[in-house]
């Protein structure tokens, strides 16, 4: 208030407005070229549209996903541990989805554990071996390899994966290791690149700390460089694995699509991602199978929620440090 | 510092009388980054057991200079040096030097203090764990020892585990002199280690060097010359690459043979 008393004081005698204060209206407000409201206003709509879709995602997802147990009175218990999928059974079916929470978990894992070691080596190559190199010729090259679609991750695994294996290891070749390996090799790229950001994020001044106490490169990389980007790092794996978690078409290309739990990594096996795919086209809405199908994509969801919320956390913890 | 009068400089601790013997010989030493030729036909003698300091105005190739005593210039890939700096017999600039045991023996402190982020107590073990030591006991004690050797004992002793980030920037210092310390070097170089600290700090780090310099040969690069003047015994004066005049530190500051180190000692430039 007293802010703008001083204004309307200082306001010329003649009677003219002041330019201080903003009397202009809404509409003018929004022609005015030299207006702050336009930008506000595209930027806070931007917002609130993305707020309001993951949202919507998110209600609808669990409405769908909830009809399964509300309406068709399945049991969440027997179906999130149950064994059996057998949607289609004339007499009894019944809906244990627990062989492709297992099958997502495990593709999921071993993906990292494969991705992970090459990753990181390659990320260590780029920002610290050969660093020219790795920054004109490598990282362009592995940001492509990220936009690659996953199917022809798929297509090249189907025609030189599954055939290795099956010489190799017998069976058809279409198993649980194979999807592993086709998703790890598609998640290579970003964990990689990701990587090779968070060790180039390390400040020079602890490089050059460890070589003035005597420390040789090798030292330097393994005891000083990595530990100190070691949030970052485990951030870019686990966001590598979230998308490993998600993905649904390379996977279902090689993994043999089985519906029991796999007794070996060399045995078919299936996803939630997979099943979702495959079955999603032959039911029809409203049908228990449907509503079942839409319960596996809920927990799709939250498990991908639990990756943020890791990845989050992590992110966190790197900061206060 | 402008009128730096004569009278405002105190030489109190700087007790050498007798000539130190001599450990490092800088003779001939010519240091280029690619075409730019940094440090000009440099020849200089490091006593033992002393305090040298190399002054001078920023870009004049003090820091460049210390940096290529211990060979970190070799980091940065368009560096080159000719001449000799002579240490237990050998020129520390020949190829063949094992860079490594090197700086093992003439150890670094950096401008801007540089714990690595792990514990207090990791900081101080980790050269020697570089080195090969895995003797638990003895990793506790250096730790100790060292600790102790820059007064930070007391202060940390509670706490060796917490993250050394978790120190004041004088005491993060202070932590990287204990670090320094913890292989036993011959050598320290010191790359204006109080410039981003506050006064108080420094004056903590200037005592703490006068203490060091009873069992380690101590060069530092200083941007102040009342540091220089207070705890130095010698004196380099450097200006664009040039060793201008070299001296022991009272000779330097109170009767300079050169009218340019008069003129950037009296604050007339620089």
């Amino acid at each position: 208030m007293k802010i703008g008393k001083m204004v309307t004081d200082a306001a010329p005698a003649s009677g003219g407005k002041s330019k201080l204060i903003n009397e202009k209206g809404l509409f003018s407000q929004l022609t005015d070229r030299t207006s702050e409201s336009r930008g506000k206003l595209l930027i806070y709509g931007s917002a609130l549209l993305m707020i309001v879709a993951v949202t919507a995602i998110t209600l609808f997802l669990s409405i769908q996903g909830l009809r399964a147990f509300v309406v068709d009175h399945l049991n969440f218990w027997t179906f999130i541990t149950g064994t059996e999928w057998f949607p289609d059974r004339a007499e009894n079916p019944s809906f244990g989805a627990f062989p492709f929470i297992f099958g997502s978990m495990a593709v999921t894992f071993l993906a990292a554990l494969i991705a992970t070691p090459i990753a990181i080596g390659t990320a260590i190559f780029m920002a610290e071996i050969a660093k020219k190199w790795g920054a004109k010729v490598m990282q362009p090259v592995i940001e492509i390899l990220v936009g690659i679609p996953s199917v022809v991750y798929g297509l090249i695994g189907l025609s030189i994966v599954v055939p290795f294996m099956r010489q190799h290891f017998g069976g058809s070749g279409f198993n649980l290791i194979t999807g592993a390996i086709v998703v790890g090799i598609m998640i290579l790229p970003t964990v990689a690149s990701i990587a090779a950001d968070s060790i180039r994020a390390v400040p020079d001044s602890l490089r050059q700390a460890s070589y003035a106490i005597g420390a040789t490169k090798w030292q330097t990389i393994w005891r000083v460089v990595i530990p100190a980007a070691g949030s970052s790092l485990l951030t870019a794996i686990i966001l590598g694995m979230s998308r490993a978690f998600g993905e649904a078409l390379a996977v279902q290309m090689v993994i043999g699509n089985a519906r029991n739990i796999p007794a070996s990594i060399l045995d078919p096996s299936a996803t939630l991602t997979t099943i979702i795919t495959l079955s999603m086209g032959h039911t029809t809405t409203g049908s228990v199978l449907n509503d079942a199908l839409w319960s596996l994509g809920l927990i799709l969801l939250l498990i991908s929620y639990v990756f943020i919320v890791i990845i989050r956390f992590l992110g966190r913890r790197g900061e206060k440090r | 510092m402008i009128q730096m009068e004569k009278n405002i400089v105190s030489f109190t601790n700087n007790t050498v009388t007798k000539e130190l013997p001599i450990q490092i010989n800088v003779e001939n030493v010519n240091i280029f980054y690619g075409d730019n030729h940094a440090v000009k036909d440099v020849n200089l003698p490091i006593h033992e057991k002393s305090i040298t300091a190399l002054i001078g105005p920023s870009g004049c190739g003090k820091s460049t200079f210390i940096r290529t005593i211990n060979r970190m210039n070799d980091l940065i890939p368009s560096a080159r040096c000719e001449g000799m700096i002579g240490y237990k017999d050998v020129n520390i600039l020949n190829p063949k030097v094992d860079v490594v045991q090197l700086r093992k023996e003439i150890g670094m402190v950096f401008q801007q203090p540089n714990p690595f982020p792990k514990s207090i107590s990791e900081n101080i073990q980790l050269p020697l764990r570089f080195a090969g030591v895995r003797n638990k006991k003895m990793l506790k004690e250096t730790t100790e020892d060292c600790l102790k050797q820059v007064g930070l004992w007391d202060e940390v002793k509670d706490r060796l585990d917490r993250s050394a980030t978790s120190l004041s920037g004088g005491q993060q210092q202070r932590l990287c002199i204990a670090r320094a310390l913890a292989l036993k070097p011959n050598v320290i170089l010191l790359d204006e280690p109080t410039s981003a600290l506050d006064p108080v700090s420094s004056a903590k780090i200037e005592e703490l060097l006068l203490e060091l310099k009873n069992s380690y040969t101590i060069i530092i690069v200083t941007h102040n010359m009342q540091q220089a003047a207070r705890i130095a015994d010698y004196t380099a004066f450097f200006y664009q690459g040039e060793l201008i005049e070299f001296g022991k530190t009272k000779t330097l500051f109170t009767n300079p043979e050169k009218k340019s180190t008069s003129d950037y000692i009296s604050g007339r430039f620089g």
